[in-house]
């Protein structure tokens, strides 16, 4: 009966949208660093670990007020353990495990273990208290406790807290992590002279000098001196023991430069990984952005006119070393990689983000193959492709590219219009370029309700030197109405295509301000 | 059809697509090319073709250009395209030439060797890109316009003498009642520049006038034949 209960208790869970956005929100704010308000949980709680160990240094010396200790004690502690619990419920989903045990169940014809989903569940969430920041969360939260005073050092445990919120702290650690085998066995050297020359010095000054009297001074001495520190406390009286001092310090100089050139050496490798992360983070937190494959002539020609207009919501992705560092020495933002590998486009924000892939690359091949990479990932990427010839356009649709732009075909109906049309050409290359004296603009009417149910009459175009070309009902296959009849109703998702003067428009935009521009 | 002659330099796949569309417009139409295996090819294709050394000015000088010519420069080459467009120029200076460039440098250098007009392959393509994404259905409806298969397009009209046109004013004339938009024209009494309808101008229709319309094609033609009548035009 009782497994009953929570078997129905799983599926509600599985089924209620209201608990899969909390959740989700929750995991938003916790973990999903696309997450555009992320930034701001983040700086709360540095703020509040910062506080707290403002607090901790200054009562060394002061006592403070009971409302400072009360914000420290229960507070700050109160959000630390709600924010622990908080990733340890969002770690995994017990209704899932359940919601597929009942599947697996009915399909092997045995018999519902409650306790198997559960397991699994525990098991998972076992897994993630034991992972170091999940200690370094739990241990934070200790100083708490006021019967054991020595806990409040724990509070240094809420420095490591910061890890999880700055990237550059995380940054520096990984650059270390990819060097550790150099790092190990640097390490395994200094503890091998340490030792090596704690031990010699013990030997030849244990009966000579004063200072020096257990193994661990002479560590300490060793230590101390391969480190180039040098406190002073201890030195070697005898020749021999000065002879080994010689020895360390030289190895000493030498380590640490080995040292220095290690770290050095792993930052400038990774430096260009790095700042590639960082701006594809940035780009992650927009709501929508492009991906420009290939930094050919149509790049930069697009570039050159539309950089200014998607600032910060574009990034480019050449496989060409020397090209990428063209196109940021032109001060365009891009990165070495290779846009039709799943792994590259994957670190973009799929889920949340309107993403339009622009396929430039000079080769049919391989922008084929970056629309199937990217449509493969997700069907919502709105990919703009190239062509260069007309029969490679099949292809590019069975691939599915949402648009297809052939450049030749387009200046080869250009030059006509030219020959054939020359008054008008000039009047057509406004209208492509988007000159201020002849816009081509786009109203759409989804989220106004002040042209919705007005007809084109009403609108009075002709009144405020607009024309009207064209209305576009609702859907991708609704009807395109060339230069609608006066009487025609506007519905709501309608959109009406005119065409006049900068300033028209902006009069027009100012009259229905709820009008939204596409 | 035109009375006019087109020369175009250079053999390819742009050659190709402008013959075949440009038989109907003009009366002439030769194709220059430079190399013995182009020209074969064109020939073959059934083109009206001369072969010559483009880079040579006498060569050029010989050619039958009249001022109301148009020279289409189309090598495959560019820097030959910018040499032969400033040959052109320096020979036949107020003959309309029309070049396609395939790179941002070299429409600057096409401009400065006296090009009339420039295609930039890659500003049409940046242009339609940005426009894609920015007026989705807007672009659509330039596709259309463009596209010598489809059934709706622009179209210059010149007002005839005794037009049922002549004397009306731009904003009595209801052009919708025929299915068609007037996007502008050339109003000889005021300039010879093309002007929006949406500029603000009060524009009068006189003989002589040329109007820019966008329509279906069958109503753009009998909108053309109706303005030759002579009866009042109505309001």
């Amino acid at each position: 009966m009782l497994k009953e209960l929570f078997i129905q208790y799983a599926f509600f869970l599985h089924g209620s949208k209201r608990y899969k956005n909390i959740k989700t929100t929750a995991y938003n704010f916790l973990l999903n660093s696309d997450y555009e308000y992320k930034k701001y949980f983040d700086i709360f709680m540095i703020s509040l670990i910062v506080v707290s160990i403002a607090i901790l240094v200054y009562e060394v010396k002061n006592s403070v007020a009971d409302w400072v200790d009360f914000f420290d004690i229960y507070l700050v502690t109160a959000i630390f353990l709600m924010e622990y619990i908080a990733r340890v419920w969002v770690h995994n989903d017990w209704h899932k495990q359940v919601v597929k045990e009942v599947g697996e169940a009915e399909f092997l014809n045995r018999r519902v273990s409650l306790w198997r989903p559960t397991k699994e569940t525990l098991k998972g969430k076992l897994r993630y208290l034991l992972t170091p920041t999940a200690i370094i969360d739990l241990l934070a939260i200790l100083p708490a406790y006021r019967p054991l005073r020595v806990l409040r050092i724990f509070v240094l445990f809420r420095v490591f807290k910061l890890l999880r919120y700055t990237k550059s702290i995380n940054q520096f650690l990984s650059v270390l992590a990819s060097k550790k085998f150099e790092l190990f066995t640097l390490l395994f050297l200094l503890v091998f002279i340490t030792v090596t020359a704690g031990i010699a010095i013990y030997v030849f000054e244990q009966n000579e000098n004063e200072n020096i009297e257990s193994i661990f001074d002479a560590l300490y001495w060793a230590l101390i001196t391969i480190s180039t520190v040098g406190y002073g406390d201890i030195s070697p009286v005898t020749p021999e023991g000065r002879v080994v001092s010689m020895m360390i310090i030289v190895s000493g100089i030498a380590m640490i430069s080995f040292v220095t050139s290690v770290i050095v050496s792993s930052f400038s490798e990774k430096l260009d990984e790095l700042k590639e992360n960082r701006i594809i983070e940035e780009l992650n937190k927009k709501d929508e952005f492009m991906i420009i494959c290939g930094y050919g002539q149509m790049t930069r020609m697009f570039l050159r006119y539309y950089a200014k207009e998607y600032t910060n919501r574009y990034i480019v992705i050449e496989n060409d070393k020397d090209k990428v560092d063209e196109a940021i020495k032109e001060g365009y933002k891009a990165i070495h990689e290779d846009a039709s590998r799943h792994d590259v486009i994957k670190r973009f924000n799929l889920q949340y983000s309107n993403i339009t892939l622009l396929a430039l690359t000079g080769n049919d091949i391989a922008n084929i193959y970056i629309t199937l990479n990217a449509k493969s990932l997700s069907r919502k990427i709105k990919v703009i492709a190239r062509a260069r010839t007309e029969k490679m356009v099949k292809k590019y649709q069975l691939a599915g590219a949402d648009s297809i732009v052939r450049p030749n075909i387009i200046a080869d109906r250009m030059l006509y219009t030219a020959i054939t049309q020359p008054v008008m050409y000039k009047a057509i290359y406004a209208i492509l370029t988007g000159k201020n004296m002849a816009l081509l603009d786009e109203v759409n009417l989804s989220q106004s309700e002040l042209l919705v149910g007005k007809t084109i009459e009403e609108l009075e175009f002709k009144k405020q030197k607009l024309l009207c070309i064209g209305l576009q009902r609702a859907g991708e296959e609704g009807e395109f109405i060339f230069n609608p009849p006066a009487k025609t109703i506007l519905e709501e998702s309608d959109i009406l295509l005119v065409m006049g003067r900068k300033v028209s428009i902006e009069y027009f935009r100012s009259i229905y301000r709820k009008v939204k521009y596409v | 059809m035109f009375n006019r002659k087109a020369l175009m330099f250079g053999y390819s796949n742009t050659t190709k697509f402008l013959a075949e569309n440009l038989t109907k417009e003009l009366h002439y139409l030769v194709i220059i090319v430079d190399d013995e295996e182009s020209y074969q090819e064109a020939k073959k294709a059934g083109y009206r073709v001369k072969l010559l050394d483009i880079t040579d000015d006498n060569a050029l000088e010989e050619l039958d250009v009249a001022e109301d010519d148009y020279l289409i420069c189309v090598m495959k080459d560019h820097y030959i395209n910018v040499f032969l467009t400033l040959s052109l120029h320096a020979l036949f200076p107020k003959t309309t030439i029309i070049a396609l460039s395939e790179s941002y440098h070299a429409t600057q250098k096409l401009k400065m060797a006296g090009a009339t007009r420039i295609i930039d392959l890659y500003q049409v393509s940046a242009n339609r890109i940005h426009n894609i994404l920015t007026k989705p259905v807007a672009t659509k409806l330039i596709e259309r316009l463009f596209s010598p298969e489809e059934d709706f397009s622009f179209k210059e009209m010149l007002i005839p003498e005794n037009s049922i046109l002549d004397t009306v004013m731009a904003d009595d004339f209801d052009f919708s009642k025929h299915g068609i938009i007037l996007v502008g024209m050339i109003d000889k009494r005021l300039s010879n520049q093309f002007i929006f309808i949406t500029s603000g101008l009060e524009n009068r229709f006189d003989a002589g006038d040329t109007l820019v319309c966008i329509g279906y094609n069958d109503d753009l033609n009998k909108f053309e034949e109706y303005i030759k009548g002579k009866e009042n035009a109505e309001s």
